[in-house]
């Protein structure tokens, strides 16, 4: 098994360009907007859609994502959406639907690069205080912000229980085993993070947790 | 499994976002009378372990590419419907704003087929079975690969349904990318179902006492659940005859041809009982929805014996040592 | 002793869910300003006697007879105290990754002064001052985890002072430490004011820290007296696991 064990996280805080220096509601709405006028452009008018992928192209440069990470991102991307789309003319041999699928890949192509955009200049701190101020329940935004601290921390001890049965397991392992084996790395991982989670909960509890959430007013 | 924007139209978005969000107040409500201030550690960790689980990859037999766990039913079976469909819910906030994995737009859609049907949908069945088949190590295993299968085709004949809604105007037959998804998703669930049981059976192993027993409930509870179970596998039926309300031919057919993927063609499980239909005298619509529920009674039979085989009595992997000390 | 004990254990026994017992009859007083190292095998109940000083464990230290066990300053540990005791005691948990819950620095270093209900003011001055006592002003914005052990174990005693205990519970401050860490730290707990009970497997860290040292084996309290005294008496020390430190031996 070859896989990745971290997908790529977006942006740091230690990030700056004109994209960056933008308030963060514009960010989270601005991408939105592409999004959903993207979806509203009609089949017909594939060259206004073309227009918006010019624009999302040049919003990525200025924002200084390099041509590299762009084009692993849409390696994995693009497939999937090509087997889906082509799904479509294969089935229903008229004419429009291979027009009505040319248009579905662009309209996602410009979709997932403004969603790349997006992870590119918005770091979780703006994200959760774009949140507050957008009324999101502040349990959730608690929630947000708990799991965010401790998926970092469980792929590394998913790395760990990895290597360490990469140690023992000698290769040439069956289809069926990595079966069992994934799944118990999966249980002793859930494992492991439930325990912590009680000990969080009695971290949080010595100091002075009782259920309701209380936050810093100011986003400095 | 994520829909990526685009797919689906905006105004089907927005519905399901409207939707969605009801259903996430309505979880976050119910989960701190649950959970009192132990819902946050909770919910957070249990959305990293399944947001964590799903970097595993899972070969598939034969095929060039993997999957992976979805998580709803796992995380509904460890703490309740509620928590389950919040962890799901903000795994797919998380993976849409911060990872660009998953949509934006169509978070509202993910969240409806994943996390509400997954989980809420997932654990009415499970819940429902268990309360038939018992509390025993294999019951448990069982009903929940069994609600994990059928909550995967929920999810897909839900899909199915929103991609209808949003290209129906566009006047041509989406029957291919119906057949495409089914069958895909038949695949997936499959997968869902092993882990699912087999991680549930490991925890059952180690820390049983993590995995509550079912709590008797007010009959009109009970029936509600009995309900909502009936809805998930009914979806999951739908979802099978889905491909054949058309007259064509079958899509997955002309792709695999078209692309070559003769491979998807042998490859194909058992399961999938030869194109959904079983030679018998009967109406067509019949036999395929009787091809349905053999399927979910073999992978029902399969979770059992699963559930019996794997006996995780051998430790190849040592637990950290428990803290109380 | 005429002293008014701060933190107060009588006969205190603990049974945990599934059977163990854990604690058994464990009684002792510990004054104002006292430094005292709890020490003992691994297994030996030091965790579960930290967390019964806090109240963190599911049933509550109440004999059968209904009588507290724990006292912190006079008052029981129990249920509808709990708030009043555990603003009196700070609780350095061992592995900092279990303590920093929140994406910033900050927050978590905010989180316990905003549970005290204080105002947004005040809680600010809390955490400058809380950091500042660390050694850590300038990573306010930053995540817990790009930070090292030695970092975050500092952020969470930050977070600690920042609810300005008079009695700080420390369980294995210096595991995964490495010898700078583990000097500031020591640096930092000297300045510390209040009273101490520290867990330890370092004892070296508990001769540069304590006055005082139990030892804890098999859930009860084996002896109790001065740090030099118990350290370095080879018979306590060979019968509970424990080795007298190299600075102490041939005395």
């Amino acid at each position: 098994m070859s896989d990745s064990c971290s997908p790529d996280a977006g942006a740091t805080a230690s990030d700056t360009s004109l994209c960056h220096g933008l308030p963060a509601d514009a960010k989270l709405s601005l991408t939105l907007l592409v999004v959903v006028v993207s979806g509203l452009i009609p089949l017909e008018h594939w060259p206004a859609q073309g227009l918006l992928l010019v624009a999302v192209f040049m919003a990525l440069s200025l924002a200084g994502v390099t041509v590299r990470y762009l084009a692993r991102r849409l390696a994995l991307f693009l497939p999937a959406l090509f087997v889906f789309g082509l799904s479509i003319p294969v089935a229903s041999a008229e004419g429009l639907a291979w027009n009505w699928t040319l248009s579905l890949w662009l309209r996602c192509t410009v979709s997932f690069l403004a969603g790349l955009w997006l992870i590119h200049v918005l770091p979780l701190r703006e994200l959760l205080s774009v949140l507050r101020r957008w009324h999101c329940p502040v349990v959730l935004i608690a929630m947000i912000g708990f799991m965010y601290r401790y998926v970092f921390i469980l792929w590394d001890e998913l790395r760990r229980l990895r290597s360490a049965r990469d140690a023992r397991d000698f290769g040439g392992a069956s289809t069926w085993r990595e079966w069992t084996i994934s799944a118990q790395l999966i249980g002793l991982l859930l494992l492991r993070a439930m325990e912590r989670a009680e000990r969080t909960h009695r971290a949080m509890l010595a100091r002075g947790w009782d259920g309701s959430i209380r936050s810093l007013d100011d986003d400095r | 499994m994520h829909i990526r924007d685009g797919i689906l139209g905006p105004e089907v978005c927005v519905a399901a976002a409207v939707v969605s969000a009801c259903a996430v107040a309505y979880s976050l409500r119910r989960l701190r009378v649950d959970l009192e201030d132990r819902a946050v550690p909770l919910t957070g960790m249990m959305a990293a372990i399944v947001f964590a689980a799903q970097m595993v990859n899972f070969p598939l037999l034969g095929l060039p590419v993997s999957g992976h766990l979805l998580g709803g039913v796992l995380a509904a079976v460890m703490l309740g419907p509620w928590a389950g469909c919040l962890a799901i819910s903000l795994v797919l906030i998380v993976q849409a704003v911060l990872f660009s994995d998953g949509g934006l737009l169509s978070l509202g859609a993910n969240v409806f087929n994943m996390g509400v049907v997954g989980a809420w949908g997932g654990h009415a069945v499970y819940a429902a079975l268990r309360r038939c088949l018992g509390t025993s190590v294999t019951a448990t295993v069982s009903s929940a690969a069994v609600a994990a299968w059928l909550s995967v085709l929920a999810a897909a004949a839900l899909f199915c349904f929103e991609f209808g809604l949003s290209s129906h105007s566009s006047g041509f037959d989406p029957s291919g990318v119906f057949t495409l998804m089914v069958v895909y998703h038949a695949l997936i669930g499959i997968g869902e179902a092993l882990i699912t049981g087999a991680v549930l059976a490991f925890v059952l192993s180690r820390r049983a006492d993590l995995i509550p027993a079912p709590t008797p409930l007010p009959a009109v509870r009970a029936v509600g659940q009995f309900g909502t179970a009936g809805l998930v596998a009914a979806l999951a039926v739908a979802a099978l005859l889905a491909p054949f309300k058309s007259e064509l031919p079958d899509g997955l057919d002309a792709v695999s041809q078209q692309l070559g993927f003769a491979s998807l063609e042998t490859e194909r499980p058992p399961l999938l009982l030869d194109d959904y239909a079983i030679p018998l005298p009967v109406e067509a619509w019949w036999s395929v929805s009787l091809a349905g529920m053999l399927g979910t009674a073999i992978v029902f039979v399969g979770a059992v014996l699963l559930a019996r085989a794997v006996r995780w009595n051998t430790t190849p992997l040592t637990l950290a040592d428990n803290t109380d000390v | 002793m005429t002293e008014p004990a701060i933190l107060e254990l009588r006969c205190l026994s603990f049974r945990y869910p599934n059977g163990r017992l854990a604690l058994r009859d464990i009684s002792c007083r510990v004054a104002s300003r006292e430094r005292v190292a709890v020490v003992g095998p691994s297994g030996a109940g030091k965790s579960t006697l930290l967390m019964h000083c806090n109240g963190l464990l599911p049933s509550p230290p109440v004999q059968q007879d209904g009588e507290a066990q724990v006292f912190v300053n006079g008052i029981a540990v129990t249920k509808p105290h709990l708030r009043e005791t555990r603003r009196q005691v700070g609780f350095l948990f061992q592995d900092p990754d279990d303590q920093l819950f929140c994406p910033t620095v900050r927050d978590d270093v905010a989180f316990g002064p905003l549970n005290l209900g204080l105002d947004q003011h005040e809680v600010l001055a809390r955490v400058e001052r809380g950091l500042a006592s660390v050694g850590m002003s300038g990573f306010t914005a930053r995540n817990p985890a790009e930070l090292s052990t030695g970092e975050r174990k500092r952020v969470c005693l930050a977070g600690v002072f920042a609810c300005e205990p008079s009695v700080l519970v420390l369980d294995e401050p210096t595991s995964n430490l490495d010898p700078r860490a583990r000097r500031q730290l020591l640096t930092i707990l000297r300045a510390f004011a209040g009273t101490l009970l520290v867990a330890t497997h370092d004892l070296d860290f508990v001769i540069d820290l304590c006055d005082r040292v139990l030892v804890l084996d098999d859930g009860q309290v084996q002896a109790d007296g001065p740090t030099e005294r118990i350290l370095s008496d080879p018979l306590i020390m060979d019968r509970h696991g424990l080795e007298v430190p190299w600075r102490l031996r041939g005395r």
